[in-house]
């Protein structure tokens, strides 16, 4: 198991500590298997909820505070959000390291449509060890990029109990969601 | 029972958690500080992507990278707002006698109001369902207490001006962005929803500018007092500025549908004016204080 490094370690701007975050990092981390340094950057100036893997060796995640908050108390640290952000991330990072996902592009070239279905897959695994997950979120997130229909329903309820994925699984995943998009 | 109630005498159970205004301005993070961008070229891309989506910088549209939780914030304000208006209506019902003179409101408005509690309550239903159905749990997200606070004024047609001319009128214009938004992102159930609560707004709007007219035929002094206090909560709800014609703007004027809830061309354009007003002073807000956290007077984030 590798450290975990989190800055700023004392915030100023928002009411998050910086051990808390670490120690939800480790216990992600030991889930999804990886045993690498990780040092993680909060941008606690700004409420936006972006987050991004900023590099894969070293094992760099970048977020803004807003990732992390809590929506109904602004400034403090959410539990499930920062599971949620971190969560995704680092399953993804996990991910690239397997053969299967070699032919994936690199994030910041990834669609809308690409980054939800892989989220929605490492969401699932991440509930499935244990995390609290806001599922009903998930699936509103995933029908608003993969369609309102039928067949994202059942592709959504199939990626969320999936483990041993590739990312030919996740494009075919994806192909499908998007015939039956364009068809309705 | 007791008359004109104020926002800590509304019931609400623990799910919920009302920030007022004075906290939201005095966040610190407000001011877009140095940190508030990135390193790099993308991540500058990345964070207005973001904020477009949920800070209401840019229009709401389905492709913002945010925009399923931007919605999802978004529905969940409008849920609380319609307590809010069934709050508010019902107490206009209540905290005035009959009559004629100032303090008091003719029988007709309080049945108007008694209407409006009776969509009022369809909408809270609705939205509740519609909340389910975005995957937000009820007081997920914050509750503003800022439509019954423009409910709490003595005069009744002064209410009549803040909530219904101006907040309703603002419900309308959300509701229009929301069902177009809707649409765009296949979403029936939002689509479907928003397109019925805003026929009722429209219906809400108009009865507001219709008492407004009828109970300052004779009182010119009054009719601008209460016009000025629509001004008042028309600039101070215009999300900074993020409500108005403009194009890329989150929310849009809509203007088809204010015409029919009686506003004239000219009070649509001064709303317009308003919102533009209160975006140059909250852009000038940031200017100033992003100078005074940097010691520089550039705004543009640095590529």
């Amino acid at each position: 198991m590798g450290n975990v490094t989190v800055t700023p370690e004392q915030f100023t701007l928002v009411f998050f500590e910086a051990d808390r975050i670490r120690e939800r990092a480790a216990e992600i981390a030991a889930e999804v298997g990886l045993v690498a340094d990780i040092h993680i950057e909060v941008d606690e100036s700004s409420p936006v909820g972006r987050v991004r893997v900023r590099s894969v060796e070293p094992i760099e995640i970048w977020a803004q505070g807003g990732a992390f908050e809590e929506p109904k108390r602004p400034r403090h640290l959410s539990e499930r959000n920062l599971v949620e952000a971190l969560g995704r991330l680092l399953f993804r990072v996990k991910d690239r390291q397997d053969p299967g996902f070699a032919e994936a592009p690199p994030d910041e070239e990834l669609s809308l449509q690409q980054q939800n279905i892989w989220d929605t897959y490492a969401l699932g695994r991440l509930a499935r060890a244990g995390f609290e997950v806001a599922k009903p979120r998930w699936l509103y997130h995933f029908r608003t990029r993969q369609g309102f229909t039928d067949v994202s329903d059942a592709a959504f309820a199939r990626l969320w109990a999936a483990d041993g994925l590739t990312w030919a699984d996740l494009e075919a995943i994806r192909a499908e969601t998007e015939q039956a998009r364009t068809a309705a | 029972m007791k008359r004109h109630l104020t926002v800590e005498d509304l019931a609400r159970d623990n799910r919920f958690v009302r920030v007022n205004m004075e906290d939201r301005m005095n966040d610190p993070r407000n001011v877009g500080g140095p940190g508030a961008y990135g390193r790099d070229a993308a991540e500058k891309a990345d964070d207005e992507g973001g904020r477009r989506g949920r800070m209401g910088l840019g229009r709401m549209t389905p492709d913002a990278p945010n925009a399923p939780d931007a919605a999802r914030s978004l529905m969940h304000g409008i849920f609380v707002g319609e307590i809010q208006a069934l709050e508010g209506a019902g107490r206009t019902c209540y905290d005035f006698d009959l009559g004629e003179n100032a303090d008091q409101v003719p029988y007709a408005l309080k049945l108007d109001m008694a209407r409006q509690c009776w969509d009022e309550a369809r909408h809270c239903e609705i939205s509740v369902k519609l909340t389910e159905w975005m995957g937000t749990e009820i007081g997920e997200f914050t509750e503003s207490p800022f439509l019954f606070q423009a409910a709490c004024n003595p005069d009744a047609l002064l209410r009549l001006a803040g909530v219904n001319r101006a907040l309703e009128g603002l419900a309308i214009d959300v509701f229009n962005t929301m069902r177009t938004f809707g649409d765009k992102a296949g979403d029936p159930v939002l689509e479907f929803c928003e397109d019925w609560m805003l026929a009722d707004e429209v219906t809400h709007v108009k009865m507001g500018s219709d008492w407004l007219r009828k109970l300052t035929v004779n009182d010119p002094e009054r009719r601008a007092r209460a016009l000025e206090f629509q001004s008042v909560v028309d600039k101070l709800f215009s999300l900074g500025g993020g409500r108005s014609d403009d194009e890329d703007s989150p929310i849009r004027l809509a203007r088809r549908f204010r015409q029919m809830a009686g506003f004239t061309d000219d009070e649509i354009d001064e709303i317009a004016g308003l919102s533009r007003e209160a975006r140059e002073e909250a852009e000038a807000r940031v200017a100033a204080r992003r100078m005074a956290a940097t010691g520089s007077g550039n705004t543009t984030p640095a590529d």
